[in-house]
């Protein structure tokens, strides 16, 4: 008993033609499956979706000081005018340029040399790890007020250090003085997060196939060369993803300068978010900091798409492997 | 025990047919391999047949009973995978009863079957394990144990012993043959490898391509291979296949070489079906066994050149070019022949193969 | 050959310093002095007396240390007992309903991301984690809008249904990366097995990510925890406040007790130091999941 063979594909029964097609088919076909994300899609719709477009919409208007909406006036683009003419504008981009790369920068360059260290295997290596990780576990209020009183202008302990070792005459100003507050900020800021960087990295450099370090060691290349032909190359990935994750996180940080310093003195340590955050509930000028908050999204949107770029990747390499 | 009946099975995604058109009969108590290439639809089909997938056309019945639209629990099969597929966080002994636990059997019934299945596959003193301290080997038995409990109406199998190792597949092998033996059972079993549907089953479907091809004996796909398709699938070396050219009419019918001229003339029966051709071309088969070589020209050979030769032992095989198609032939192991040799091969015409050159189905007298 | 006869030749050679390897221990001797020192000085303050951490210059070591004012945090009988003991209540609880709703619903998610192919699967999913790219302040306005107008504000369900959405898009991440890595052919044994497509899910897939539930639940909990921003805007009342806004308004009126503040910030910081030292592992995996290529 044969069967007949080589018949072209294609549905031949009337049941198959008769099932739905297209995408509405394909929806139908799959409406349970929806069910599954249905209460994380909900959550995300009322909490996300809705404040984007109201962010968007109060961003052209005038809005009262007590938020009642049916008082708000249509301003067109006045609002971002307004943002684009004003002088503090500048100085808090620029304040939030500095705050971002700085701190990206130096906690990425000491997660990686975190990591490069603790990459051999010696005793303590996981206690020294849980160590380095506790300041990014506690709470940035906590590590604010920590550092506030190590910065303390009377009673700090790193002033009190710096005089005793002769540095200064006496302490330093440390969060009072626009040349300094920034800088101060920044230090706390990296204190809390590099280890996040080193534990990213810890992570990647597990990936880098021993065989190719062997094979290298061969070959004659130096300990630099073996970092720099070798293991870099496989960190790239990584490397990227968390400096992506760090810049998004230090573009966002608002309890460290607001507990701090409020952005004081005279706005010397106002970043984007805080600004913002003073314009809408310290000063109720809603419409104008809805206008600083899309152009955050736009800013926002664009180092997303790098994000998801990074980890789709990352994911594509999974499934392939 | 019950018959399970394919007609018309279809699975697309989109425009993909990943099942198209299937049909065939597994009758009670039989063990049928689903044969074909990686790709091919019978994993598909498969689990089409377990419901693990719904199914776009066509219908299914198991025991004469259509399971279209029925859970794969509702079904009463049981399947063992390519990976075992044993619950990592469970004993041995909870694996086997899982299956009768979720059918809500009394406990002392369970706990009776379970042992009674650990005794037929020898797998008593493993009971209290985890499945990742058991070998290879050991997790099949237990995949095959969990199967057995239940006493289910089919047993389906996906390529259970591909991770094994060489030995250790060919022992299972017999292992399984005698549990279908053993229990009566109906079996669908899924593999890749061609030498274990010959020697399993009792029928073998063919699939390529999402098509079956053929649904038969091993004997009889062996022996009247359907299409090229089949013809080099199913046998170890596999059958040489050879495009020609047709020339001649009535009787008078010879195959001619489009790249070196040699004409091999045609039996009558041959030549009938050579002139059944739809388009004046045909595909010429040989088995390694039907074909002899000689170092001088014989009536009813044509020329050739030695590319390899591999001795295996008992046989030896070579390989050798003819009409730019490599031809498999097996030989004495003390035939004295060396690569680069150039020599003629006899065809028996009483067990040559032909295809048509279009189509690739096998030629039928006209 | 050559190697074996040149050693027997040459004079041993002094092993030549591993420049690397002191670069590395003097790094790391920094970097754990950098992080260790503030919360040393932290633990060192909160066991001076007011007078004491009031010096100049400082007491290197506290010369009478005192548990005083861990005493008075934790004693419900005076007033600021009572406030920090609800505060560390409010913290509790806000962040527990965070963590428990959050798997409940980040689970079913996640199962769906990684098992089912429906259509807009992949735009849903990016929609999901780019929620990750804006920040907490630009919500505030329009959120405190949405609360107002469902009656949520100046209740901790404000709290925890935006702490919900923070924790959303990494958990549901987190946990599709365990999914992946669960064979599909379990749960298909499973429903040959007799079980319910649910029951598959709840019988075999559950218990076997776990870790990755745990993981997923000591982020929200860290997170809920150590939020501010909404809890500073939405809670006006005393009585409803978490820890970090707490301490805060509780401290600013007594803004020279620095003793007190730092036993009450050591105080904040022990559950999740805790949870972390004791979960470090799937911390850590939680971490670097998905950025890491396995």
């Amino acid at each position: 008993m044969s069967i007949a063979t080589g018949r072209a594909a294609g549905p031949s029964t009337s049941q198959a033609a008769s099932r739905a097609s297209g995408i509405l088919g394909r929806v139908i076909a799959h409406r349970t499956d929806y069910l599954y994300v249905l209460p994380a899609l909900i959550v995300m719709l009322v909490v996300i979706a809705f404040p984007i477009y109201y962010t968007i919409e109060l961003s052209f208007f005038r809005t009262p000081p007590n938020l009642q909406m049916r008082d708000k006036i249509w301003t067109g683009l006045d609002n971002y005018v307004t943002v684009l003419r004003s002088p503090v504008f500048h100085e808090v981009t620029i304040n939030t340029i500095i705050w971002t790369v700085a701190s990206t920068l130096v906690a990425f360059l000491l997660g990686l040399g975190a990591a490069l260290s603790l990459h051999r295997e010696f005793v303590g290596r996981g206690v020294m790890r849980a160590l380095l990780l506790i300041p990014y576990v506690v709470s940035a209020v906590a590590a604010s007020y920590v550092w506030k009183w190590l910065y303390h202008s009377d009673f700090g302990v790193i002033g009190a250090i710096a005089v005793q070792l002769g540095l200064t005459s006496e302490p330093i100003n440390f969060l009072d003085n626009r040349q300094t507050v920034l800088a101060s900020l920044i230090v706390v800021n990296i204190w809390k997060e590099f280890s996040f960087a080193m534990v990213m990295l810890m992570a990647g450099l597990q990936t880098v196939p021993e065989q190719l370090l062997r094979a290298a060691q061969v070959d004659g290349a130096s300990a630099w060369n073996r970092f720099w032909h070798v293991t870099f190359p496989h960190l790239r990935g990584v490397s990227m993803v968390t400096v992506l994750l760090l810049m998004v996180a230090n573009f966002n940080s608002f309890i460290i300068p607001f507990v701090m310093t409020g952005g004081g003195p005279a706005d010397a340590s106002h970043i984007w978010i805080t600004h913002i955050y003073q314009l809408a509930f310290g000063r109720q000028q809603w419409g104008v900091a809805s206008a600083y908050a899309v152009i955050l999204f736009i800013v926002m949107m664009t180092l997303g798409y790098f994000y998801v770029k990074a980890l789709t990747r990352g994911d594509e390499n999974r499934a392939g492997g | 025990m019950a018959e399970v009946v394919l007609k018309d099975v279809m699975k697309n995604y989109g425009s993909l047919y990943a099942v198209n058109n299937v049909s065939f009969t597994v009758e009670h108590g039989e063990f049928v391999a689903l044969v074909g290439p990686s790709g091919c639809g019978k994993t598909t089909t498969l689990n089409l047949v377990a419901g693990l997938i719904p199914m776009s056309g066509g219908d299914i019945s198991i025991g004469n009973r259509i399971v279209n639209d029925l859970d794969p629990k509702d079904r009463d099969i049981a399947m063992v995978f390519q990976n075992y597929a044993l619950y990592p966080n469970k004993s041995v002994f909870k694996n086997l009863a899982f299956p009768l636990q979720m059918r809500k059997l009394p406990k002392a019934e369970i706990e009776a079957k379970v042992m009674q299945a650990a005794k037929i596959l020898d797998i008593t003193h493993l009971l209290e394990r985890r499945p990742r301290e058991l070998s290879g080997g050991q997790q099949q038995r237990v995949a095959l144990g969990r199967a057995l409990v239940r006493d289910p109406a089919v047993f389906l199998m996906d390529e259970p012993l591909s991770n094994l190792d060489a030995k250790l597949r060919v022992a299972m092998r017999s292992e399984i043959k005698r549990f279908h033996h053993n229990l009566n059972a109906t079996v669908i079993y899924v593999t890749h490898d061609q030498l274990e549907a010959v020697t399993m089953a009792d029928k073998m479907a063919v699939m390529h391509g999402g098509v079956l091809q053929q649904y038969d004996s091993p004997a009889n796909v062996f022996a009247n291979p359907v299409n090229t398709f089949v013809a080099s699938f199913v046998g170890s070396p596999a059958m040489s296949l050879i495009p020609l050219d047709v020339v001649g009419k009535g009787t008078d019918v010879a195959l001619k070489s489009p790249e070196e001229g040699w004409e091999l003339p045609l039996s009558a029966q041959n030549a009938r079906k050579a002139t059944a051709s739809s388009q004046g071309t045909v595909v010429l088969g040989a088995r390694h066994s039907t074909l002899k070589l000689h170092k001088s020209p014989v009536a009813g050979s044509v020329p050739g050149k030695v590319y390899t030769v591999e001795p295996t032992g008992d046989v030896t095989f070579a390989q050798v070019f003819v009409s730019g198609a490599v031809v498999n032939v097996s030989l004495e192991p003390t035939a004295p022949i060396a690569p680069d040799e150039e020599v003629f091969v006899e065809f028996d015409q009483q067990r040559l193969h032909l295809f048509d050159g279009q189509t690739t189905n096998a030629l039928k007298a006209a | 050959m050559a190697t074996i006869s040149e050693t027997a030749i040459r004079p041993v050679v002094r092993k030549p310093i591993d420049w690397w390897r002191w670069a590395g221990r003097f790094f790391l001797t920094f970097l754990l002095l950098f992080t260790v020192l503030p919360m040393a000085w932290m633990v060192l303050t909160s066991v001076k007396s007011q007078f004491a951490a009031m010096q100049y210059p400082p007491q290197w070591w506290p010369t009478e240390p005192t548990l005083n004012n861990y005493f008075k945090l934790l004693d419900p009988r005076n007033r600021i007992g009572q406030e920090f003991l609800r505060y560390f209540w409010n913290s509790f609880y806000v962040s527990l309903l965070t963590t428990i709703l959050g798997v409940v619903v980040a689970v079913p998610a996640a199962y769906a991301f990684s098992r089912f192919r429906f259509p807009g699967r992949n735009f849903l999913f990016f929609a999901v984690l780019v929620r990750n790219m804006f920040p907490a302040v630009v919500f505030l306005m329009p959120l405190f809008l949405l609360m107002r107008w469902m009656g949520l504000v100046n209740t901790h369900g404000s709290l925890i249904l935006t702490y919900l959405t923070f924790g959303l898009p990494l958990s549901i991440w987190l946990l599709k990366g365990f999914y992946d890595n669960i064979p599909i052919q379990l749960e298909q044994a499973a429903r040959i097995d007799g079980a319910t497509r649910f029951q598959a899910f709840l019988f075999i897939v559950m218990p076997l990510s776990t870790p990755g539930i745990i993981a997923t639940s000591i982020f929200s909990f860290i997170g809920a925890w150590n939020e501010y921003v909404y809890a500073y805007t939405f809670l006006s009342r005393d009585h409803q406040m978490t820890l970090p806004v707490g301490i805060q308004r509780f401290f600013t009126e007594f803004a020279t007790d620095w003793p007190g503040l730092m036993a009450a910030t050591f105080m904040m910081s022990v559950p999740v130091v805790v949870l972390f030292l004791v979960l470090q592992k799937y911390f850590v995996r939680a971490l670097t999941e998905g950025a890491v290529k396995h």
